[in-house]
């Protein structure tokens, strides 16, 4: 990850952007490709490394665990809904810039921005008891007490630019890999509840509403245009950053701007908008993708074949 | 738009590798493979990781890359064991570059310090740039005052890249570069790739202008520079203008497209570890042009690209 660029280099790409040649040929609404496989780490309950051509390598895992419920004092909200908490941390192998404490700023930013979208109730959703579109009772195991805690733990192993996109695409195809075990409850009477995990590995739930979860587009301004899926060098020379979530119908599920430039109010709209085009296709063409895998891995499975990963032998 | 999400492939081993090749060979080739796998036990590749036991046999003598700790053998990198009779090294798989004098090399200023610009070259430390060892502007014997410390910052900010050549080392390693000469300076009207150091080939000149109007600095340090042909004739050379930060104004779209043509051929050609110069450039030039600029980030078409350069380059050499 360079941290400097020179005043020919920022006018360069400036300049190429406004005639629609980007450094690397794209034009300005083009992404790189992105590779994608799930279910990588076993000991995870969903798991997903996606990379994008170009450098950008990102391991997301989803871990179900039982924990307290956890209820807002002063409302007593909360009683009966399971949780889900993000965390992004920046390997020091990915950049020089991420050795020591370089990448504290960067972990806590993508955190912060996940933490907002995917386990903000408030912030996306109609009904109250989901998150980014997850339903979240359905996590409560016996309200007030006991629930499925989903911590989704981003990995970045490598940076080529776009972090944002990549860690929601990982996301994505994670939590639509995750399978949480069933649980049967016992009522022992007097308000006492008991329940049992049930260690079926062919009897699982999936993240019910996983498919109303929204997924990112930075959208980042360079002179008066703006472009998707920037590389390194074309963020440094980025104005001002719009983070736009969306999801599959087309609302707008989160907005982040970065970065000290300035947007004018016309222009922003015509980001946002684009943002939501281009999100949605997104979201079409990476869950055809997730499905495929799904699908293949089902067949195997059915036919007693093993399900071989690549993992990190994969190129 | 549109997006492309692909599957992993696996990795293609040495050995799968062979097999394809061994589809049509005539007899010779086979004679020469079944000499090469009696040799194949040794040829077998060995990875390895810090701090792993390469070997517990005491006969074996340590080369680069290992260390011995209990009379053991142990790696100091992850990379492949190395033999030769009784020596083993480690080649590590990442490489930082190592120079040698007169080495052309592309690197970012990084700091601006007492009379001296630190320069990254993906080396293991920062190479030094001395005040002293630039062309100053306005007449190449000019001496050197205390007003030209004063604005270094004018010559070379943090940030900007340079081309510049390998003069000596320092007692701690460190390269001392120099820019003594034209074409050595500033770097502009292009842009920047950076591929491992291992690629780029020692040539007789590391400043090529192609067939398509397109120059290319092969740094030995794995930093190439991609730029618009600028005509260079010693004596037109303007010394006022080496410093400038300002592009030429008639940069054109197709001057664009060529130069994002160039460095995605560069990128084919590194992804898929092939050694990088001139010639191979320009037959990866012609055998992207049936490819659209655009598609040239796409994996298919960057292996179909260099496996074309490469046919292209071994039928010339016959």
């Amino acid at each position: 990850m360079p941290s400097l660029i020179s005043p020919a280099e920022r006018d360069f790409i400036l300049k190429g952007i406004e005639c629609n040649i980007r450094a690397d040929g794209r034009q300005r609404p083009d992404f790189r490709e992105v590779i994608l496989e799930t279910g990588v780490v076993s000991q995870t309950s969903g798991s997903a490394r996606v990379r994008i051509a170009g450098g950008t390598d990102i391991l997301v895992s989803v871990k179900a665990e039982i924990g307290p419920v956890q209820v807002d004092p002063e409302t007593g909200d909360g009683a009966d809904k399971g949780q889900i908490i993000c965390s992004v941390e920046c390997a020091p192998s990915a950049s020089q810039q991420f050795e020591g404490r370089g990448a504290d700023d960067l972990n806590n930013e993508l955190t912060q921005m996940m933490t907002r979208i995917l386990s903000n109730t408030s912030a996306t959703s109609s009904s109250a008891s989901s998150a980014a579109g997850i339903n979240l009772s359905k996590l409560c195991i016996i309200p007030g007490q006991q629930c499925w805690i989903l911590y989704v733990d981003a990995l970045v192993l490598d940076y080529g630019g776009n972090l944002m996109d990549a860690i929601f695409m990982g996301t994505r195809a994670a939590i639509f890999d995750t399978r949480i075990p069933k649980t049967e409850v016992q009522d022992l009477g007097d308000g006492q509840f008991e329940f049992e995990v049930l260690d079926d590995a062919e009897d699982t739930d999936i993240v019910d509403g996983r498919e109303d979860m929204p997924i990112c587009i930075t959208l980042n301004k360079i002179g008066a245009r703006h472009i998707v899926d920037a590389s390194p060098l074309e963020e440094l020379c980025t104005e001002a950053k719009l983070v736009v979530a969306v999801n599959r119908s087309g609302e707008l599920c989160g907005l982040q701007k970065g970065q000290d430039g300035g947007i004018e109010p016309s222009l922003l709209l015509e980001m946002i908008q684009f943002g939501k085009t281009i999100g949605q296709s997104l979201i079409k063409q990476l869950d055809a993708m997730i499905k495929a895998e799904a699908d293949s891995d089902l067949g195997k499975r059915q036919r007693g074949e093993p399900i071989h990963k690549l993992g990190f032998f994969a190129q | 738009m549109s997006f492309t999400f692909h599957a992993p492939t696996p990795r293609e081993t040495a050995e799968s590798s062979k097999g394809r090749r061994g589809e049509d060979m005539d007899i010779d080739e086979e004679f020469a493979q079944i000499q090469a796998k009696a040799s194949m036990k040794d040829m077998a590749v060995h990875v390895v990781t810090p701090g792993e036991v390469i070997t517990s046999d005491t006969a074996f003598m340590r080369g680069h890359g290992t260390y011995i700790e209990q009379e053991k053998v142990l790696s100091s990198l992850a990379g492949v064991v190395e033999r030769v009779n009784k020596l083993i090294s480690v080649k590590p798989l990442h490489t930082r570059y190592t120079g040698e004098i007169g080495d052309v090399v592309v690197g970012r200023i990084t700091e601006v310090a007492q009379k001296r610009w630190k320069v990254d070259v993906s080396a293991r430390s920062d190479a030094i740039l001395m005040l002293s060892s630039v062309n100053l502007p306005g007449g190449v014997q000019r001496r050197k005052q205390e007003s030209d410390e004063l604005q270094m910052r004018n010559f070379f900010m943090e940030g900007d890249l340079v081309v510049a050549e390998v003069q000596a080392f320092f007692s701690d390693g460190a390269y001392s570069l120099h820019t003594r000469s034209l074409k050595y300076g500033k770097l502009r009207n292009g842009s920047f790739i950076s591929v491992s150091p291992g690629l780029v080939q020692r040539c007789k000149s590391h400043f090529h202008s192609l067939a398509c109007g397109v120059d290319v600095i092969l740094g030995l340090n794995g930093y190439i520079w991609v730029s618009a042909h600028v005509p260079q004739s010693l004596d037109e050379i303007d010394t006022e203008q080496v410093y400038s930060n300002k592009n030429k104004e008639d940069i054109t779209p197709v001057d664009r497209e060529a130069i994002a043509r160039v460095a995605n051929c560069i990128r084919a050609l590194a992804q898929e570890t092939m050694f990088i110069n001139d010639t191979i450039i320009s037959f990866a030039y012609e055998a992207s042009l049936q490819h659209k600029l655009k598609d040239m980030t796409k994996r298919e078409v960057m292996q179909s690209i260099a496996q074309e350069a490469t046919l292209a380059v071994e039928n010339m050499k016959g």
